[in-house]
């Protein structure tokens, strides 16, 4: 049976998630998203051009190990907090039709001047409506400065 | 080497432009044929569904010929949950059109070698050649099926090339 009763989403989950992150030490991460122009060369899918990502910040977030075993030879994975205003401010002005298209689009985060990978995505929700992204990373290999 | 790895994926993304128009994907914002090299692009999670992910794992070299000959293996990945319409009840079929997709993909089983480090390609002197696929069984993960085709790929290596 559906729930009929009155719901008036004011937008409380959202602003007091920005301000915990905010308070939480909040940082700031960057996706890595490819230019809104893509490279649709011969070179640019067989890795002959450099893909000129454009960096999308992304703020207020909190960056921190994962709780999760770290097993031999894997790298360590950390979690990513951001808040969902944030999230919803680069996806309206990127007219794209979700925030999952933003995370889908995205190669990498960078945190700190380094590059992490996107490993999964998941949301918390109040009143239908996302307060909050977390995001598991992974460390890239690559060492070099962002 | 790379020379016939590059000729090899730029061959099999034009036939597949032919063989099947609709199969297209979006990725680095530009709409292309669902089929990528994987080294050339950015790790994913998880593999994009309904296109085709060439992987070069093997290298052998015969080096008693007059010009050295690479055997290289490419593993052609594909994955799909079938389409919304049929609420992914026709993955088998999805996944059974892919087979047959690959299978016009690969015929005729040679190209002229190019290189395409310039601007436009450059057709070198040998040719590319590779074998008939052989498929590897169906791997199903929930609702995703997920099925490799090995193929070994030969080319000489030309004097000059890197």
């Amino acid at each position: 049976m559906a729930d009929l009763s009155t719901q008036n989403p004011c937008g409380l989950a959202q602003r007091v998630a920005t301000a915990l992150l905010r308070a939480s030490g909040g940082t700031t991460a960057c996706l890595q998203m490819p230019p809104l122009a893509g490279d649709s060369t011969n070179a640019g899918q067989l890795g002959l051009d450099a893909p000129g990502f454009l960096s999308l910040p992304l703020s207020p977030a909190v960056f921190r190990k994962a709780r999760v075993s770290i097993q031999g030879a894997q790298l360590p994975k950390y979690e990513l907090l951001i808040s969902a205003d944030a999230v919803a401010a680069q996806v309206t002005q990127l007219q794209l039709g979700s925030a999952q298209t933003l995370f889908f689009m995205a190669s990498g985060v960078v945190v700190a001047g380094k590059l992490f990978l996107i490993e999964a995505l998941s949301t918390s929700e109040s009143q239908g409506a996302v307060y909050l992204y977390r995001l598991l990373l992974q460390e890239a290999c690559g060492e070099w400065p962002m | 080497m790379q020379n016939a790895k590059d000729t090899f994926y730029i061959t099999l993304r034009t036939r597949l432009a032919t063989v099947n128009p609709s199969r297209t994907m979006t990725l680095r914002a530009v709409t292309r044929p669902g089929i990528l090299v994987q080294e050339a692009e950015a790790p994913m999670p998880q593999p994009l569904l309904d296109a085709f992910a060439l992987s070069w794992t093997g290298l052998e070299t015969d080096l008693q010929l007059s010009a050295i000959l690479a055997q290289m293996t490419c593993e052609i990945q594909y994955s799909t949950a079938g389409t919304q319409t049929n609420a992914g009840l026709d993955r088998g079929r999805a996944l059974e059109e892919m087979d047959y997709e690959v299978l016009k993909l690969l015929y005729p089983y040679s190209a002229q070698k190019m290189n395409y480090t310039q601007n436009p390609a450059v057709p070198m002197e040998t040719m590319v050649f590779w074998s008939e696929p052989e498929f590897g069984p169906i791997v199903t993960l929930r609702d995703r099926l997920t099925r490799a085709a090995k193929v070994i790929v030969f080319a000489y290596q030309e004097q000059g090339e890197q």
